[in-house]
C-alpha cells in the first residue's frame, strides 16, 4: 500500500485511497515504444526536408507559373518608340535655345 | 539515482541520441500513458496519440531541460500542458461515456485478481465499485484529478505537484483537499455500513 495513503491527512485517506487504488491504471500498449520512435523519425525527416517535402509537380508548376507571370509583366510594359525618344530630345534643345534668347545671350 | 540516470539520458537526447530516447520511453511509458489515460477518461487511440506527443516534445525540448527540477516533475509538466491543451481543443472537460467504461471492462477484468471463494455477486460489486470510482474521478475538475493521480499513484511530494501545476505547495494541498471532499460526496454510498 502507498505510504501516502497511510499518512491519510495529505492524501485521500485510507478508505478513499483504497477505493482509488482499486481502479487499475492503464499501461502503455504493446509496441508503444516502436510506434513512438517511428513517429519521431517521421517528424524529424519531415523537418529536415522542408520545402523539398512538397511533391515535385507542385514545385515545377509554381516555377513555371512565376516565369509566365514575369514574361507577361515584361511584355505589358509600355515601350518607347525611337521617334518619341528623338522628339523629346529635340524639345529639350528647343527649350534651351529659347531660354538663351530670353536671357539675351 | 533514478533521477541521475534520467538526466544523463536527457543530456544524450539533447545531442540527438535516439538510443537514449528509446531507453527513456521504455522507462517512462507506463507513467505517461497511465497519467494521460486517467486524465482523459480511459485508454485508447487518443491516449496513445497524446502520450506519443509528450515524448516527441521531450525529444525536441531536451536541450532546454535544466536539472533544477526532477526529471519526472518536468515530464509531468509537459504531460499536464499537452493534456490541458487537448481539453481546450476539444472544448470540453471530460465526460466518461459508457463506451469508455465498456472499453476498459476487459482490461479491468484481466487485472481483477481472482480470489478463491468469491461469488459472482461479489465480482459484480467489484466491477460496479470500479465504475463508480472512475466516474467520480472523471467528474473532478482536471487540476483536482491530476493532483489525486500524482499524489496517490505517482506518490509525488506536494512541492513537486505544485511545480507541475504551476501553483504553490499550499495551492496543491488545497486542490487535494477539495478533490477529497468531492470524492467523499460522490462515493459516500460505499462508505456506509449496511443496516
Amino acid at each position: 500500500m502507498s505510504m501516502n495513503r497511510d499518512k491519510g491527512r495529505d492524501g485521500l485517506g485510507p478508505d478513499l485511497g483504497r477505493l482509488y487504488a482499486s481502479v487499475p491504471v492503464p499501461k502503455a500498449p504493446a509496441w508503444f515504444v516502436a510506434r513512438t520512435m517511428a513517429r519521431l523519425r517521421r517528424e524529424e525527416d519531415k523537418k529536415s526536408r522542408g520545402w523539398f517535402e512538397l511533391p515535385r509537380w507542385i514545385l515545377i508548376g509554381a516555377g513555371s507559373a512565376l516565369m509566365a507571370l514575369g514574361w507577361l509583366w515584361w511584355e505589358s510594359k509600355p515601350s518607347v518608340a525611337d521617334a518619341e525618344f528623338f522628339a523629346a530630345l529635340d524639345a529639350m534643345v528647343e527649350e534651351e535655345r529659347e531660354s538663351r534668347w530670353w536671357a539675351g545671350l | 539515482m533514478e533521477n541521475e540516470l534520467d538526466e544523463k539520458l536527457v543530456l544524450r537526447i539533447a545531442q540527438g541520441d535516439e538510443e537514449a530516447m528509446r531507453e527513456l520511453i521504455v522507462r517512462h511509458q507506463d507513467r505517461v500513458y497511465g497519467t494521460v489515460a486517467r486524465m482523459i477518461g480511459g485508454a485508447g487511440p487518443d491516449a496513445e496519440d497524446l502520450a506519443q506527443q509528450i515524448f516527441i516534445r521531450i525529444w525536441k525540448a531536451a536541450g532546454k531541460y535544466r536539472s533544477e527540477a526532477k526529471f519526472t516533475t518536468w515530464l509531468m509538466t509537459v504531460t499536464r500542458n499537452l493534456v490541458f491543451t487537448f481539453f481546450e481543443s476539444r472544448g470540453r472537460k471530460l465526460e466518461v461515456s459508457d463506451s469508455i467504461l465498456d472499453s476498459e471492462t476487459d482490461e479491468v477484468q484481466e487485472r481483477w485478481e481472482p480470489v478463491e471463494g468469491r461469488t459472482p455477486r461479489e465480482d459484480l460489486a467489484g466491477k460496479e465499485l470500479i465504475d463508480a470510482v472512475k466516474l467520480a474521478c472523471a467528474s473532478l475538475p482536471p487540476k483536482q484529478r491530476l493532483v489525486v493521480h500524482l499524489r496517490e499513484h505517482e506518490e509525488m511530494e506536494f512541492s513537486e505537484i505544485g511545480k507541475v501545476l504551476g501553483v504553490s505547495e499550499l495551492g496543491a494541498k488545497s486542490l487535494m483537499f477539495r478533490a477529497r471532499e468531492n470524492l467523499k460526496i460522490k462515493l459516500s454510498e460505499f462508505f456506509t455500513e449496511p443496516s
